[in-house]
């Protein structure tokens, strides 16, 4: 079979992740997605770390280039006269139009939906403002690290007893916000298909993320209870958490590399983790087993989930005591053998070096780049049985396609194009 | 006011069977939501999600389970005992008539039973099965036990999360079942894509732990370029002074505050003290003058030695009137101005700041859902997404268990007699 997407072309004005990524899952099942990108308002990700040791510019960066594979990238400045009407051209060629600017970027250049329809009838165009093009927050903006704290999640991650600093990334951006942008797209698709007619689709990226704490707000509106947070636990089940392992010698890192931003040297050795969580009385027994029988285990007050609970922060300590000593990869073969669920808190190495399971079902790609060299991309995290996808070229360089954009898409002579790189509106 | 071109549905052609546990239960949601027809097949007496609390006002019961309520708006919902021979055959029937099934069972549960993908195909051949588990259908550690919890530190987003000196911990749950859901409604949509145009089915893995990794952000990478692991730094953000998490009056805000790239200059900020009245002696001492001065020479004087040291103190200096501004100050307030004065900033809410949004309550986002049976009407929040024509939206509340059975039942043809019989013996 075809990929699904094949003759699907999406005109992809975003940047930083939760656009790119979105566009990035239609360029894995066949659709060609055009960035367009200027050396004027370089996409931030582009000089962001990592990059390998002693390269730099724009094409280096590992953070931009795992959002865009499969991608082309067209140079187009829009702060120049000339602009707008290029613009126009490709979104006449193209099904979608994405963009996740502040608010008003996309007015200021005069491409708004009534200019896209006199063009493109059919269009179906995206937004993904922070939140909203409406109401009184509309020129309100922020990374996903400060959408964290806004949607509720900081405050519903994390220990009670300290302060919410959220959870350790620009979470919403990568999977939850471009992920709604996708099924919108298809959605929408699917709907032009059917009906011959395209849409406006807009995404207030707070909006999309406060879908993920729904029970939680559900739990205020209708019991009036302001929910908090609850370190690793939760109500069915117990232990559950994350308890200590033998620590491991760090892994030194490749010669020349600089310490990345925020980064601290790391100590020679490092903390280990692994995850436990018992969920049944029979997963109960099969962890006392593999604990060895221990006396304390088999005290009546923790036989029961509800024993456990009640003498939940004893019964951690007791499970941390013996886990200590253990190897954390070792321990979690022996749980899971036992049918207990348990996962070691694998960190990148873990995941890229060591997981015999992704490596099994090659989770990550390896794509060799012009500038970077050979270097890892995450895949997609399903697999269709007939129509299989993800990454296979590498993220492109910056303006690497845009003569072939301007002459075989847009149509333009190579005696304009001339014209326009003079100009500096294709850079 | 946003654009509305019309009121039809992308996806009401679509029946979705839907055998999902909390794994893949948000993927039928959107699926729902956008106006498929969901039909939420539950063992006898309820799935196991109705067990789930929080409870609305506090009461165990299987209809007010909160986890139930939110995930299964607009579908209907029958009961079935799939693991009956009966059972089986009814399901047969009701695949026959089904374009996708979605299940989140042990892989090789469903064809244990003769439900597998090859048995689907014999009554469905362009059926389209989606599978949602904790590693997926292939691989070494397929037959795995998973939660919520295992997958989200197998994934690698774990380790990022939390203070030094506690353990790592993870996101408000259940962030690993919102990711695989998101992804399985990806691909399910992208295999009925590939049905709609090229006549047939297939059958879609969606690996928990994948759906989470991309949320490593830069650490995968970092780990292949520089082999270094990103680990959990707890706050570290608050290093840079007027970054990070900040203390007001009646909670917490996150700010960007003078980080570059991000938002407004610290000049901006100092001028934002000035009008609240909050900005101490930093213009009698000239730290305002110097901070504009350095930002509008550019670059190179920002670069020099000199410069950047008396930089650092006046960012002291601010860093010192700021914190005792922002102790005065709510942290609505705090977002709301801040954000107009062109800063990164959020306020640190919890649910019921969430629900009192003047921006969620102009947009309208929440949806009012009556629900006849618990006598009252509950505030939903709306759906991720505004779709001009075919718009999503919460369309009725979660089914009752077993609340459809006659009316799906009829549909495929077995009669109120039969149903009857078939309920007198455990099957629905």
């Amino acid at each position: 079979m075809k990929p699904p997407l094949e003759g699907i072309r999406v005109a992809d004005f975003s940047w930083y992740g939760a656009g790119p990524i979105g566009t990035q899952t239609l360029a894995w099942y066949g659709a060609e997605v055009i960035r367009v990108e200027s050396e004027a308002r370089v996409d931030g990700l582009r000089t962001t770390q990592p990059a390998p040791p002693g390269k730099t510019g724009y094409n280096v960066s590992g953070y931009y280039n795992n959002f865009n594979s499969n991608k082309l990238s067209f140079t187009l400045n829009m702060s120049k006269p000339g602009a707008r009407d290029i613009a126009l051209r490709l979104i006449a060629k193209s099904d979608v139009v994405v963009e996740n600017y502040q608010a008003g970027v996309f007015e200021k250049w005069g491409l708004s939906y009534e200019a896209m329809t006199a063009v493109k009838p059919d269009i179906i165009f995206v937004r993904q403002p922070v939140a909203g093009t409406t109401g009184p927050h509309r020129e309100f903006s922020a990374f996903g690290a400060v959408m964290t704290p806004i949607t509720g999640l900081s405050h519903l991650s994390g220990y009670p007893d300290r302060p919410p600093i959220g959870v350790g990334t620009n979470y919403p951006d990568y999977v939850i916000n471009p992920g709604h942008q996708t099924i919108a797209v298809l959605a929408a698709l699917r709907h032009r298909r059917r009906t011959g007619r395209g849409q406006y689709i807009e995404i207030a990226q707070l909006e999309s993320t406060m879908a993920v704490v729904g029970p939680a707000i559900i739990d205020y509106t209708a019991n009036g209870r302001v929910q908090t947070r609850q370190g690793n636990r939760q109500e069915n089940a117990a232990p559950h958490g994350v308890f200590p392992c033998r620590p491991r010698p760090t892994t030194p890192p490749i010669e020349g590399a600089p310490l990345p931003l925020g980064m601290t040297q790391p100590p020679p050795e490092e903390d280990r983790w692994i995850a436990i969580a018992v969920f049944t009385d029979e997963q109960w027994r099969a962890l006392r087993k593999v604990m060895g029988e221990p006396a304390w285990a088999a005290e009546p007050r923790f036989s029961t989930l509800e024993g456990r609970k009640a003498n939940e922060d004893e019964l951690e300590r007791l499970v941390a005591d013996w886990s200590r000593d253990q190897v954390a990869e070792e321990l979690m073969e022996r749980l899971q053998a036992a049918g207990v669920p348990a996962g070691v808190v694998q960190t990148s190495e873990d995941v890229l070096d060591h997981d015999e399971h992704l490596k099994a079902r090659g989770y990550y790609v390896y794509l060799d780049h012009l500038e970077t060299g050979r270097a890892a991309y995450d895949g997609s995290p399903f697999k269709m049985s007939k129509t299989p996808g993800g990454p296979v070229r590498p993220a492109p360089l910056l303006g690497e396609h845009t003569m072939y954009v301007a002459k075989e898409i847009i149509g333009l002579s190579d005696e304009e194009i001339a014209d326009l790189v003079a100009d500096q509106v294709l850079y | 006011m946003l654009p509305v071109t019309g009121d039809s549905s992308a996806l009401d052609d679509l029946r979705v069977l839907d055998l999902a546990g909390e794994e893949a239960v948000y993927c039928t949601k959107l699926l729902a939501d956008l106006g498929a027809d969901v039909i939420r097949v539950e063992p006898p007496g309820g799935s196991p999600i109705r067990r789930l609390g929080p409870f609305v006002g506090d009461i165990r019961d299987p209809e007010r389970s909160i986890q139930h309520l939110y995930f299964n708006t607009s579908k209907r919902g029958v009961t079935l005992d799939i693991a009956k021979p009966e059972g089986r055959e009814l399901f047969l029937k009701l695949a026959a008539s089904a374009d996708v099934i979605v299940e989140s069972f042990k892989p090789g549960f469903l064809a244990s039973l003769g439900l597998g993908y090859d048995d689907l195909t014999r009554v469905k051949p362009d059926i389209i099965l989606t599978s949602v588990t904790g590693f997926g259908q292939t691989g070494p550690h397929s037959g795995w036990e998973w939660s919520d919890l295992i997958d989200v530190a197998m994934s690698g987003i774990l380790t990022l999360s939390g203070f030094v000196d506690a353990p790592p911990y993870r996101p408000y749950p259940s962030q690993a079942y919102y990711c695989a859901g998101v992804e399985a409604a990806i691909g399910t949509l992208l295999a009925v894509t590939a049905r709609d145009l090229q006549g047939e089915g297939q059958w879609v893995d969606v690996s928990i732990q994948e759906s989470l990794s991309m949320a490593q952000e830069t650490a995968m990478q970092t780990w292949d370029f520089l082999h270094r692991a990103r680990r959990r730094v707890g706050g570290a953000e608050q290093a840079i002074r007027l970054g990070g998490l900040q203390e007001v009056a009646d909670g917490y805000v996150f700010s960007m505050i003078g980080l570059a790239g991000a938002g407004a200059p610290l000049a901006a900020f100092v001028e934002w003290l000035v009008e609240e009245g909050a900005a101490g002696d930093l213009v009698e001492s000239g730290v305002l003058a110097d901070l504009k001065e350095v930002a509008s020479a550019g670059r190179g004087m920002a670069r020099d030695p000199a410069v950047m040291q008396r930089m650092q103190g006046h960012i002291g200096k601010v860093a010192d009137q700021a914190k005792v501004f922002l102790k005065s100050r709510r942290k609505t307030e705090i977002y709301v101005r801040g954000q107009q004065h062109g800063f990164l900033i959020g306020a640190a809410n919890d649910p019921k700041d969430i629900v009192e949004s003047e921006q969620l309550i102009a947009r309208g986002w929440f949806q009012e859902v009556p629900h006849p049976e618990l006598g009252m009407t509950i505030k939903f929040p709306g759906v991720p997404y505004h779709l001009s024509d075919c718009p999503a939206r919460v369309r009725r509340r979660a089914p009752l268990v077993g609340e459809h059975n006659a009316e799906v039942y009829g549909e495929i043809g077995v009669g109120a007699g039969e149903l009857a019989a078939l309920k007198a013996r455990g099957v629905v």
